[in-house]
This record gives structure tokens, C-alpha cells and sequence, in this order.
């Protein structure tokens, strides 16, 4: 067992090595009240303005958002809403961004998009490494929507991979400006945005470093290409950036020489939250139309909403909402505290909303039956829009190599041997987070979640149970695969499952017990019913996962697949 | 210019009513409340004189706790403080009583002008308005589009049936009945919901009117209501026999003498 001495950083990370921080998990955090009420208030206009203003199936055929909506939104001082006041914005919290960012993504996913380039990850790097002096510079212009930011990471040869982009900043020592030259794909808001955070290869001594700059639309050098087609979010600008010997002045590098990568991750750590808070705008609004869709369609003279196969798939997504607002405005709360290490949370966040959505489009399209397939009505837009989020910022694979792999380095620490080993190729993974977490003191290690109402015995007695388990399974596949478990995909995956039907069941009982103790089981009765039922479906889960991570039949799909790489595909006939 | 706008917070349009056991009145815990959409009209008209002339926009409204999400949206949109006649302990439904406590606010501040919207979204009576004018002893108009300065007083675009519109002058001050649609509505802008925390709302009870509470409650009213109920539905259909152009001759009949659609 780790030493209960050491100072751990995350709620999960923690878990993963057998102990249960209660503290950073409970109660389920409440919004400050001035600023709920604000919320309340900006939530009504931003309705109003889109019920007014926004046509999500125009801007879906006409691939584009009409500039006056942005430039309404920009009006509602929306775009500047996380950005403090000394520059321009409104300071609010991260969960307060979030919520409107859910609220925008319900209305439509192409805007969301652009919002979230912009704000999320776009000028985040600058809120959250910039100087005093490159705020002033840049954050009131983009607080007021006078320009738009853009995220620039992703290169033709470095997605997943992003530590190994070929951009270079070469520094020029006459000047001691740095000269920018490479392309980036697929960059939101590329033909939009003025300011963008690129990332590039610079020389620190002798070894080749990332490092992160500021570079705006108006350098000589820069070109954006042609809007790309996309299947879904149509209406958000997708494009290429090329730089041509572009001149960046020092007082554009973004955070210390060499720490782009960090840069990067840290962006996108709170970036996955944004979109995990949009993916919850999505199902809610396909709930919507669901549940009036099923209660108005009839067949066999019943309301098709009657038949248990619907109400299947109705439960799910009200499941799904509640586990994802619990998780999501939790991991918000982390944030806000501040000095909280998160990544592996917001992470898990991600993939479970994104694979939330993409379900709930398929069923709510499988409720509408025919008409679901039209494009006269919203489910097929929502199907492709929703496709995305299993794939930009850090695929979903990736993300549960990540949940595992860093949820595993604490314990790898204490593993000498191996702790080493897990460091350096997550590097290549491209999901390393290299920085020293800022480690809350672990004054109470516990294994046990303590004072939690009666009601919820049976549901903490699985989590107390399985959390045990995951940090049984770590020792076991730490201890057979040592370094090379980097390499165990199969493994990782279910340890990653695991980890998230964990902390969505941790978010889930947390705020049960918080609303059971302020309002009593008479008023969260229906709430109970939601979160006992997903606990026993994520229970469940977690322990076939767990099961097979020892007993499963992985030898047989690897070779598998690996013939079908010999074969070049399926080369079996049936006449033969 | 000191202009009153007169707000009622009003269940949200399409709402689910569901009537009270004794078939008086409808559950309202359950319902969601916005402001009515004609106020809503008349605050944008208040405000865009308040913008062009200079003054002050103050929003009067009555109801419970709950209206004052209602206030602080119009807070954030620009008007300048609120007065909230706070009727927690009491309910009026009768426009003469609601008019009555209304023209008491209002005196205390003597506006230049004052403003309703057309007609309640709830209760539908319009009256509100036209009583609360002769109470304060206004020049009065209703179905107001457009409002302009003029000479000592104010010229005012009216929508009349058909198509057509009356432009009538009032002198100052005086009272409007503002129709819905006449502008393009404002959102309220986060800097404005930030501003909006520092404006006062300003609760007024019945003393303060120097009204007692049986010239107010619904005991005093002169309305009465019997029997709330939903629209019945029946059916009936007829069926026109003959040759077509005695089809369409009955048909025509029928629309204009017993459905009176033209
Ligand atoms: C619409 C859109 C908008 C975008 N916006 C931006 C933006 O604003 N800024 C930006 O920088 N980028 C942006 N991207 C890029 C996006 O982040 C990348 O597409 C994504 O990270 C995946 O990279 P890739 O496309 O190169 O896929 P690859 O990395 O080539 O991945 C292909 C497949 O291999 C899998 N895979 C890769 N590595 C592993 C592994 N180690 N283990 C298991 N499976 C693995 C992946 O999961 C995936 O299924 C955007 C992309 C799109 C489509």
C-alpha cells in the first residue's frame, strides 16, 4: 500500500492508489448565490436571444453562422464572460461558464463550437500562463468579441501524438523575435479568429521543446485556408493555418520557454469540461424532443412512449443527464477551488459525455423512427453534430490511456521500478501531464466513504468495494507488466472504465447525500430513483471489467485483428 | 422624463394548468413565471424614450416574492429601480382593486408618463390600463405602437382594426396602453445584470399605500370567480350538399353571417 504520509493530488489519482478523499468530493458544491442568481438572468436573455435569433437547421445547410449572432452574443458580453474584469470580461467561475456553455451547446452545436474554440481553449493559455502585460494586450479585445480565439495544436503528422509537431519558432538573434514556419489542421475558427495560442518546436539549449505563442491573423506570413466540409457542427469554421516565416516578437511567447506542452495540456484539461458541459445541453434537448416525440406518436392505438422499449431508452437519458451534471459541475467546483489537480476528472468527464451524446442522438433518432432520418427534422443534424466530441480534443482512446496511465502514477511512484518507465512514453503518448501537481495534503487517508446518509449504504458499499478493487487490478497489472503496461490497450481500457464508472458513481452519491441532507427523502425521492438505478448499472459494469482484467479473451481479438492486418481486411467466403 | 412602467409577472406562456380542487383557481407552485409580453413591450418603449429624451425608467410591479426575478430582468435591462407592492398576504384579481393599489404607488412619484402593457397574458381582462388612468386622472390611449415627443406633450402611433392606425397627441403627463410587437425587445446584457445588483427594489406594503387590507382583498372584489375550467371540446360538423357553386355560396354564408370570420 502507498505511504498515507505522501501528499496526493487528485480525487482519482487517489483512488486509484486505495485511498478515498472524501473531502474533495463532498458535499456536492453549491454556486455561490450572487452568482447563481446572475446565471439565472443570463441563461433567460441568452434563451430569449436565441429563440429570436438563432435557426440551428439554417446554419446547418448553410454551413455558416450569420456574423449577427455572434456579434449578439458578443453583445451579451458572453464572449468575455470567464475573462476577469481587469481585462475587460466578468471573471465568473468556471462552473458558471460551463453552464452557459451547456446552454449554447443545447441550442446548437456549431456555435458552441466556435464559443468554445474561442473561450475554452483559444484564449485559455493567456488567462492561465499569460503576462500581466499579454493580457492587457490581447484579453480586452477578445472579452469583448472584437476578435475571436483559436487553439492551434494539431499538425498532418501530430494529432493524438501532439508532442511531436514539426512547427518551428526559430529564434532570430539579431531581433531576438522568434520566426514561425509549419501548417496546423483543423483549427476552429481558422477563418475567423484574429488571435490564436500556436504551439511550435523551439531550441532550449541543445534539446528541441515546445513552447506556446501568440499570434494574431494581421503577421505577415500567415494564410488560413479554404473552410473545411465536415459531417457535422457545420456552421463552425474548420481550416488549415499556414505560417510563412511569420516574425513573433519575444513578448509573444506564452508561458516559459520549452513548457508549450504543458501549456497545451493545461488548456485542454479545462477545455474537455466545456465540451463535456455542452455534450449535457445536447442530451437535454434530445430528451426533450424525445419524451414529446413518444408521448404524441401512436401505434398499435398506444402512445409509442408506453412501450417499455422506449421507456428504456427515456431512462437512460435522464440517467445519463443526471450522472453527467453531477461528474461535470463537480469536477467545475475542483476547478474553482483552485490548486486541485484535475485532469484525470475532466477527462473522465469527456469521454463519458461524448459517448453520453452520441448515444442519446442514436436513440432519440431510433424514437422518431422514419422521420428521424429526415433532414426536415433536428434528430439527424443532432446525430452528426454529436459525432465530434468522441474525437477532438484528445480522442476518447487516448483519453482512457490517459485516465489509466495517470491515475496509475502515483501508484507507479511507489513501484520504483516502474515509475520511471511510465513517465517517458506517456510523453509520447501525448498525454502526459508534465507539470508538478500542486498536491493537496493528505490528512485522513481513509478507504471507507464515511457519513454518508443510510439510504445510500448499499450504493457506498459498492463504491467502498470496487474502489478497492481498482487498486487491487493496478498492483496486479503493475506488477505483471511493469513498464510495459503503456502498452497494454486492452488493459487500460478497463482500468479506465472502471475509473469512471467510479467517479461517476462518487459525483452521483455526493449529491444524493447532499440533497438528501437538506431537503430529507421525501423531496429527492425521484432523484434517488435515478442515482440507485445508475449505481447498480455502474456497479455492475465495473465488476465485469474488473473480472476481465485478469480472465478475458484479449490474446484471441489481438490476433485477430492483427490477421486481418495480414489479410488486409476479412478474407473469409462463405461460397467458396 | 419620469416614466412608470406597470409589470405583472405571469405564468410562462403554454404552461400546464392544472385547477385547484374547488375549481376557482389553478395550482400555481408548480408553474414557471415570466414577465407579460406586452409589459415587456412597454418597458422597451420606456427605455427608448428614456435613451432619446433622458430621465428615468421606474418598474412598478405587485405580486408575491417571486416577481422580483421578474424586476431584476428589467433591472438588467436599464431601468433604473423598482418598486415591488409586496402582496405575500393578500391576492387581487379584480383590475379595479389591482388599479386601485397601482394608482397608490404611482402617485407618490408623480411621473410624466405611465405605462401598461395592452393586456395581461393570465387573465386577459385589458382593464388594468384604462382604470388605473382614471384613477391617477390621466389622458389616456391603448394598443399603443409608437410614442414620440411633441409639443408639451406626446404623439402616439394607435393600431387600430383592418390595418389602419389613429395618431392622437395626449399632453403630459398621461397614461399608454402599449401593444405588443411595436419594437425589436432587448436582451439583458451580463454588464447590465452586473449593474442591475446595485438598483434599488424598493417593497412598498399596504401601509405605506395608506390603504387598510379590506379596501384590498378579494372580499372587496366585485369579481367573483364561479368556475375555472378547460375549453370544453365538442364536435360538430355539417355537411354541404348541392353543386359546387351552391357549396361555395352556402359555405361563404355560413363564414361570414354564423362564424363571422369576414
Ligand atoms: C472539427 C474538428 C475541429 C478541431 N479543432 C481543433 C482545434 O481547434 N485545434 C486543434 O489543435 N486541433 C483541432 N482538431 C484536431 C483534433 O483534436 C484531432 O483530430 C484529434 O486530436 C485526433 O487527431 P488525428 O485526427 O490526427 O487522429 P489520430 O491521432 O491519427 O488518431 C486516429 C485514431 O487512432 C487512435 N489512436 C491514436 N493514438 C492512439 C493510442 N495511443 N492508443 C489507442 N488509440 C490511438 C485514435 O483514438 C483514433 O481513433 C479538430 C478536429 C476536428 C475534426
Amino acid at each position: 500500500m502507498p505511504n498515507n504520509e505522501k501528499e496526493i493530488s487528485s480525487f482519482m489519482k487517489c483512488l486509484f492508489a486505495g485511498s478515498i478523499e472524501r473531502e474533495m468530493v463532498f458535499p456536492h458544491p453549491q454556486m455561490d448565490k450572487e452568482e447563481a442568481e446572475s446565471l439565472k438572468l443570463i441563461l433567460e436573455s441568452l434563451r430569449q436571444f436565441a429563440a429570436d435569433n438563432i435557426d440551428a437547421g439554417e446554419i446547418d445547410r448553410n454551413q455558416e453562422i450569420p456574423a449577427e449572432v455572434i456579434a449578439g452574443l458578443a453583445e451579451l458580453g458572453l464572449l468575455g464572460m470567464s475573462i476577469p474584469e481587469t481585462y475587460g470580461g466578468y471573471g465568473f467561475s468556471a462552473t458558471a461558464y460551463n453552464r452557459v456553455f451547456e446552454e449554447i451547446a443545447g441550442i446548437d452545436a456549431s456555435i458552441a463550437t466556435t464559443f468554445g474554440g474561442h473561450q475554452s481553449i483559444g484564449l485559455k493559455a493567456l488567462l492561465l500562463f499569460g503576462t500581466e502585460e499579454q493580457k492587457k494586450r490581447f484579453l480586452p479585445k477578445l472579452a469583448s468579441g472584437e476578435w475571436l480565439a483559436g487553439f492551434a495544436l494539431t499538425e498532418p503528422g501530430a494529432g493524438s501524438d501532439a508532442a511531436c509537431i514539426k512547427t518551428t519558432a526559430v529564434k532570430d538573434e539579431g531581433s531576438g523575435d522568434y520566426i514561425l514556419n509549419g501548417n496546423k489542421i483543423w483549427i476552429t475558427n481558422g477563418g475567423i479568429a484574429h488571435y490564436f495560442t500556436v504551439f511550435a518546436k523551439t531550441m532550449v539549449g541543445d534539446a528541441e521543446k515546445i513552447s506556446a505563442f501568440a499570434v494574431t491573423r494581421d503577421m505577415e506570413g500567415f494564410a488560413s485556408g479554404r473552410k473545411e466540409e465536415k459531417l457535422g457542427i457545420r456552421g463552425s469554421s474548420t481550416t488549415e493555418l499556414t505560417f510563412d516565416n511569420v516574425r513573433i516578437p519575444a513578448e509573444n511567447l506564452i508561458g516559459p520557454l520549452g513548457k508549450g506542452f504543458k501549456v497545451a495540456m493545461e488548456v485542454l484539461n479545462s477545455g474537455r469540461l466545456g465540451l463535456a458541459a455542452g455534450c449535457i445541453g445536447g442530451i437535454k434537448r434530445l430528451t426533450e424532443m424525445s419524451v414529446d416525440y413518444a408521448k404524441n406518436r401512436k401505434q398499435f392505438n398506444t402512445p409509442i412512449a408506453k412501450f417499455e422499449m422506449i421507456e428504456e431508452k427515456i431512462s437512460d437519458m435522464i440517467i445519463d443527464t443526471y450522472v453527467l451534471e453531477s461528474m461535470v459541475y463537480l469536477t467545475t467546483a475542483l476547478i474553482d477551488r483552485g490548486d486541485i489537480d484535475y485532469s484525470v476528472e475532466s477527462a473522465i468527464c469527456k469521454v463519458y459525455a461524448s459517448e453520453a451524446v452520441w448515444r442519446t442522438a442514436s436513440e432519440a433518432m431510433q424514437i422518431a423512427g422514419g422521420i428521424g432520418y429526415s433532414p426536415e427534422y433536428p434528430y439527424e443534424r443532432a446525430l452528426r453534430d454529436a459525432r465530434i466530441n468522441l474525437i477532438f480534443e484528445g480522442t476518447n482512446e487516448v483519453l482512457r490511456s490517459f485516465i489509466a496511465l495517470a491515475g496509475m502514477q502515483e501508484h507507479g511512484e511507489y513501484l520504483k521500478e516502474v515509475g520511471k518507465a511510465l513517465q517517458s512514453p506517456l510523453s509520447q503518448l501525448g498525454v502526459l501531464t508534465d507539470f508538478a501537481f500542486s498536491r493537496i495534503r493528505r490528512t485522513v487517508a481513509t478507504e471507507r466513504l464515511e457519513d454518508v446518509d443510510a439510504g445510500l449504504r448499499q450504493e457506498v458499499g459498492k463504491f467502498e468495494e470496487y474502489a478497492r478493487e481498482l487498486n487491487i487490478a493496478v498492483e496486479k497489472v503493475l506488477t505483471k507488466h511493469k513498464k510495459d503496461i503503456i502498452n497494454q490497450g486492452f488493459i487500460l481500457e478497463r482500468l479506465a472504465n472502471m475509473a469512471i464508472d467510479l467517479y461517476a458513481m462518487a459525483a452521483v452519491i455526493s449529491r444524493l447525500d447532499t440533497a438528501l441532507k437538506e431537503y430529507g427523502k421525501e423531496k429527492v425521492s425521484r432523484e434517488l430513483q435515478i442515482g440507485k438505478a445508475f449505481c447498480e448499472i455502474a456497479w455492475r459494469r465495473i465488476r465485469r471489467n474488473r473480472r476481465q482484467v485478469e480472465h478475458n479473451s484479449d490474446p484471441l481479438h489481438k490476433s485477430i485483428a492483427e490477421n486481418a492486418y495480414e489479410s488486409e481486411g476479412y478474407d473469409f467466403d462463405l461460397i467458396s | 422624463m419620469k416614466i412608470i412602467v406597470c409589470m405583472k409577472q405571469v405564468p410562462v406562456q403554454d404552461s400546464l394548468l392544472k385547477i385547484t380542487d374547488d375549481n376557482t383557481w389553478v395550482h400555481e407552485d408548480e408553474l414557471n413565471w415570466e414577465i407579460n409580453e406586452s409589459d415587456n413591450y412597454a418597458m422597451e418603449a420606456a427605455l427608448r424614450l428614456k435613451e432619446e429624451h433622458g430621465g428615468e425608467v421606474v418598474l412598478l410591479s405587485m405580486g408575491p416574492d417571486r416577481v422580483k426575478e421578474s424586476i431584476k430582468q428589467g433591472l438588467a435591462k436599464g431601468v433604473e429601480r423598482a418598486l415591488h407592492i409586496n402582496n405575500e398576504d393578500f391576492t387581487t384579481r379584480d383590475p379595479f382593486i389591482n388599479a386601485k393599489l397601482l394608482a397608490a404607488a404611482i402617485k407618490q412619484e408623480s411621473p410624466d408618463l405611465v405605462l401598461t402593457g395592452l393586456q395581461a397574458d393570465d387573465t386577459g381582462f385589458g382593464q388594468t390600463g384604462p382604470i388605473l388612468a382614471e384613477y391617477l386622472g390621466l389622458p389616456h390611449t391603448s394598443i399603443v405602437m409608437e410614442i414620440e415627443k411633441s409639443n408639451g406633450g406626446i404623439k402616439v402611433k394607435r393600431e387600430l382594426e383592418g390595418g389602419w392606425f389613429q395618431s392622437v397627441e395626449l399632453p403630459l403627463p398621461a397614461l399608454l396602453s402599449i401593444q405588443s410587437g411595436s419594437n425589436q425587445l432587448r436582451y439583458a446584457t451580463i454588464k447590465g445584470i452586473m449593474m442591475a445588483k446595485k438598483k434599488e427594489i424598493k417593497s412598498l406594503t399596504l401601509a405605506d399605500l395608506g390603504l387598510a387590507e379590506d379596501e384590498v382583498d378579494d372580499s372587496n372584489s366585485s369579481l367573483n370567480f364561479n368556475r375555472i375550467f378547460i375549453p370544453e371540446k365538442t364536435k360538430k360538423a355539417e355537411i354541404f350538399e348541392g353543386d359546387p357553386k351552391e357549396i361555395a355560396a352556402k359555405l361563404a354564408d355560413k363564414l361570414k353571417n354564423e362564424a363571422k370570420v369576414f
